[in-house]
């Protein structure tokens, strides 16, 4: 690169790169910026004069993120009324307008330069481009929320995430697809509250949510801490049910040496046999019926497969050949039905067989539900519906949010919701909630109006009426409508528990992880913690007798481990051939440690206070 | 009343305190990572502060990334801003490098042609001709002078000799004290004194000043107190440090979680860290050792050494499965009760 020596130059970078100076940075900017207007040039070159360093930047390259803005010169906007016209009558399309020089695209570095007005009132002598419509300063994501613009940023991210997470119709051929795992929701609704892009993505015709009648209001204390209360009955007459698909896929391999595997019922000699009663669901074939209740340890699948290591195939009498069970079987916490079973063939012309189990996922405690605002709530509560409040109506919430979780978060969009929600409810209209449109205040009042023609309080409040006693709240309720999701994350999905199980085989110390039936790590912080507390006696359990203890002979002349041989009856060391042995506890990590010392021609030598 | 309930506090016979200390120190750590974000793109020229100072501190780094002392000044200079900036103009380390504008050899002649930067001259207060004695007795060769350019007579034509003459220029002092940094006057707004803080640590040079308090010169570098005042010293300047710094990010540790790991770092006499090459690294267990890092190496030389393991400390322990000599596990069995019969009293 050019060194940069004259701090008085005007050097210009193109796409990074130093190509020479400009007398004129201001002349030359513009002359370059209408040129591309008229044409001349590639729409896609961007040019920005950066003062402070005296430096213009040309960028051509790729992967720049540019956003389309509506030229203003001479305080005019180019997008006149005539031309928004012709747009409405499809004279003309979005690239003759880029073409003619009435929008334009700016990247990153070239808004710099831009003063961007956001409406024509907006416009003054030094505005340089005005929004095609405000709503545009967000993405697509966050217009797809309503009142975006009364939220705090750091929700709108939230979002985008639970929108991934919602359950929903995510296709409509979902009966004919085989997904590993599928999301179904009963009775989708499409929200009383939308927005311009939400309606132009047509999302509404494959949502995923609910629009939920929610108080907020505290029940109890079962509400604190984003957790919410959901009405029972309300549950009961399907909301936010849904369900759960999972396939199983198995395949008939082929093997070197013209060895294959067979779905069919394993045979009692088969190795890692699970008994009759695993395979007792299973049709001739090997494979599961499909309506079949199962439950997990139930086998799906019956496959045998080959032995996995020669030898065993060998000497086994040589009339049937050794087979290993193979089969597919329903994983640990899961129950269910089987949907469906398909036979289809890989690319190698194997057998593969699909099975797609069904369950019914209704909304339970530690169940996750968001609104459209960043606000995930854990279901705490299931309550009947006559111990929830009620309204004189005899309107009773599905669902109650603590009002504790707004004002921190300033999700005031929330509210606005509620509101808007509630008025479209009972007017029995859909909602606008496209950023920008109205201000905060006008809309308020409108659905105040709204609310207040058909005999509702104007701000939403309502005389709620405590389901226990009968007695009215002395409160006003906050009450409305708001749109909610109900996502993935479901606790019978992850509820596991253990108390005594499985040990890996190398360690001796207890597996790890769901599928494993693991128990919980007491890792080095909670090792350290014990520590400090000086327990060293519970420190020595959970590490030691809860885990991989073991009793080893140690060798009273050598030090080296021992073993008993069963044949002669003896204990014997194996380095000195003594006799004399010590029984001592150690841990197994420990025995693998001085195997492994060993391994390292290192002869580690235990020497015992007796 | 106060003096039971204070004894309640005392540490217990087996209480294990350097644990409790890590713990105290560490989780507030874990909340520096998240704050110090708050900092970041502030002026190089402020002292490293949050999770990476304490770092520097606890591994004992040889020289802190930015050293920083206060010197106060004695009666005079103290009360008077001119005698204050005397004090300072002798501290404050001006190096060629940072005057010279642009730099050339001829390597035909053997000279070497150095144009001043008017602005670094005018801000240092010198003039070209000073620059040039000071720069012809550093290096005892000629140095002349035309305007803001300097020439040197390098007597060689060799080309390394010039060029080993060109670095040795640029990174001679000019004026100051080697090592002082850049020296500013400040003034403590509550007692109105003047005293100076300066980019450097070589506090050592600073004592030969005229015009300093001595018995109150601090700085940040634990080593430079260490090699001037001694360990007892550089004691107090680790935890002293760590507080500061702690105490920045208004995280509060006690400060006796802070002198127990001062002191563990002081305690052979020398400035230890507590990583691989300090504390962890002189743990008389092999097995502790090799549960830390360099497994293999701790093993390899313990096989080599024929050493043992006495089986004394905690992580040792912990790894065959036995009762760890903590708490309630530093308790033993003198002598049993069917055993008490036969002692006789």
């Amino acid at each position: 690169m050019l060194a940069k020596e004259d701090e008085s130059r005007c050097y210009l970078y193109l796409n990074g790169r130093v190509i020479g100076h400009i007398a004129d940075p201001d002349a030359y900017v513009s002359e370059i910026r209408a040129a591309r207007r008229k044409g001349l040039i590639s729409g896609e070159t961007n040019i920005a004069f950066i003062k402070s360093l005296n430096v213009i930047n040309i960028n051509t390259d790729r992967g720049r993120i540019r956003k389309p803005y509506i030229i203003v010169e001479h305080m005019k906007p180019k997008m006149t009324p005539e031309i928004v016209e012709k747009v409405k009558k499809r004279e003309l399309d979005f690239n003759s307008l880029l073409r003619n020089g009435i929008l334009e695209y700016l990247d990153a570095e070239e808004e710099e330069n831009a003063l961007v007005a956001f409406n024509e009132e907006d416009i003054t002598d030094k505005t340089t481009h005005m929004e095609i419509d405000v709503a545009s300063i967000f993405g697509f994501t966050v217009n797809t929320s309503p009142f975006p613009e009364h939220n705090n940023i750091a929700r709108h991210a939230m979002l985008a995430n639970f929108t991934k997470q919602a359950e929903g119709l995510y296709a409509s051929n979902f009966n004919l697809r085989f997904d590993s795992r599928g999301y179904l929701l009963f009775y989708p609704q499409a929200p009383i509250v939308t927005t311009v892009a939400y309606d132009g993505a047509n999302i509404k015709h494959h949502p995923s949510g609910q629009n939920f009648v929610v108080a907020l209001s505290t029940y109890y204390g079962y509400n604190m801490a984003d957790a919410i209360v959901v009405n029972k009955s309300a549950v009961d007459r399907g909301l936010g049910r849904s369900i759960f698909y999972k396939t199983y896929v198995d395949e008939e391999r082929r093997y070197p040496g013209g060895q294959k595997d067979k779905f069919k019922i394993p045979q009692p000699t088969a190795e890692g046999y699970m008994g009759e009663h695993a395979y007792s669901k299973l049709g001739d074939d090997g494979i599961i019926e499909p309506e079949m209740k199962v439950v997990e340890g139930d086998a799906l699948i019956g496959k045998v497969a080959p032995p996995r290591f020669l030898e065993e195939s060998i000497g086994a009498g040589g009339l049937e050949e050794k087979m290993r069970d193979d089969s597919s079987v329903l994983k640990t916490g899961e129950t269910g039905s089987v949907d469906s079973v398909i036979f289809t063939e890989s690319t190698g012309a194997t057998k593969i067989v699909k099975v797609r189990v069904r369950s019914l996922r209704i909304p339970e405690k530690g169940d996750k539900f968001a609104s459209r605002h960043g606000q995930k709530g854990v279901i705490a509560m299931v309550v009947p519906q006559e111990d929830m409040p009620f309204t004189a109506e005899g309107i009773v919430p599905d669902l109650l949010l603590n009002p504790h979780s707004i004002p921190t978060r300033l999700t005031f969009g929330h509210l606005l919701e509620e509101l808007a929600g509630k008025a479209g409810a009972v007017g029995g209209h859909i909602v606008d909630g496209t950023a920008f449109t109205e201000k905060g205040s006008a809309r308020i009042e409108g659905y105040g109006k709204i609310l207040e023609k058909y005999g509702f309080d104007k701000n939403g409040e309502e005389t709620l009426y405590d389901g226990m006693t009968g007695k009215p709240f002395k409160a006003g309720i906050f009450t409305g409508v708001v749109y909610y999701n109900r996502l993935y994350h479901m606790v019978s999905n992850k509820i596991q528990v253990r108390s005594r199980g499985k040990v890996q085989i190398l360690t001796h110390q207890p597996t790890e992880g769901k599928a494993r039936q693991g128990a919980l790590r007491f890792g080095e912080m909670e090792r350290d913690a014990l520590i400090g507390y000086g327990a060293s006696l519970l420190l020595k359990e959970r590490l030691l007798d809860q885990s991989d203890k073991a009793e080893v002979l140690i060798c009273k002349e050598c030090g080296d481990i021992g073993y008993y041989d069963r044949i002669k009856r003896v204990t014997i060391c194996p380095l000195c051939g003594s006799n004399s042995f010590a029984e001592v506890e150690i841990s197994y990590a420990f025995k693998i440690l001085l195997d492994e010392i060993k391994s390292l021609h290192i002869m580690p030598e235990v020497r015992l206070n007796v | 009343m106060a003096k039971e309930k204070s004894s309640d506090f005392k540490v217990e016979f087996g209480e294990p305190v350097g644990m409790i200390a890590a713990q105290s120190v560490g989780e507030p750590g874990t909340q520096m990572i998240l704050r110090s974000f708050h900092f970041a793109g502030i002026e190089s020229a402020i002292a490293t502060s949050g999770l990476p100072r304490i770092v520097e501190l606890v591994d004992a780094k040889k020289r802190p990334t930015t050293p920083l002392s206060t010197i106060y000044l004695d009666a005079k200079a103290s009360r008077n801003i001119d005698d204050a900036e005397k004090v300072a103009a002798k501290i404050n380390e001006v190096r060629m490098g940072t005057l010279v504008r642009r730099i050339i050899e001829n390597f035909a002649k053997g000279t070497i042609k150095i144009a001043l930067s008017r602005q670094e001259l005018e801000s240092e207060d010198m003039t070209p001709r000073q620059v040039a004695d000071r720069l012809g007795k550093l290096l005892s060769l000629e140095v002349a002078v035309e305007g803001l350019v300097l020439t040197v007579k390098t007597h060689t034509k060799n080309l390394k000799e010039v060029r080993a003459v060109r670095v040795k220029i640029m990174r001679s002092v000019i004026s100051g004290i080697e090592g002082a940094g850049k020296a500013i006057v400040q003034k403590n707004l509550k007692t109105g004194e003047f005293y100076i803080i300066s980019a450097g640590s070589n506090i050592e040079g600073m004592m030969g000043i005229e015009g300093i308090d001595k018995s109150r010169i601090y700085t940040n570098d634990v080593f430079a107190i260490y090699r001037l005042f001694g360990i007892e010293a550089a004691r107090n300047a680790i935890a002293r440090e760590l507080q500061l710094t702690l105490d920045e990010q208004k995280i509060s540790v006690d400060l006796r979680h802070l002198l127990l790991i001062a002191d563990a770092m002081t305690a052979s006499g020398s400035v230890k860290g507590v990583g691989r090459h300090g504390l962890s690294g002189e743990k008389k267990s092999v097995f502790a050792r090799a549960a830390y890092e360099e497994t293999v190496k701790h093993l390899i030389n313990a096989a080599a050494f024929g050493e043992t393991d006495q089986m004394r400390g905690v992580t040792e322990n912990i790894l065959v499965g036995k009762q760890i000599p903590i708490g309630t596990g530093s308790v033993r069995l003198a002598i049993k009760k069917e055993d008490m019969s036969k002692v006789k009293p």
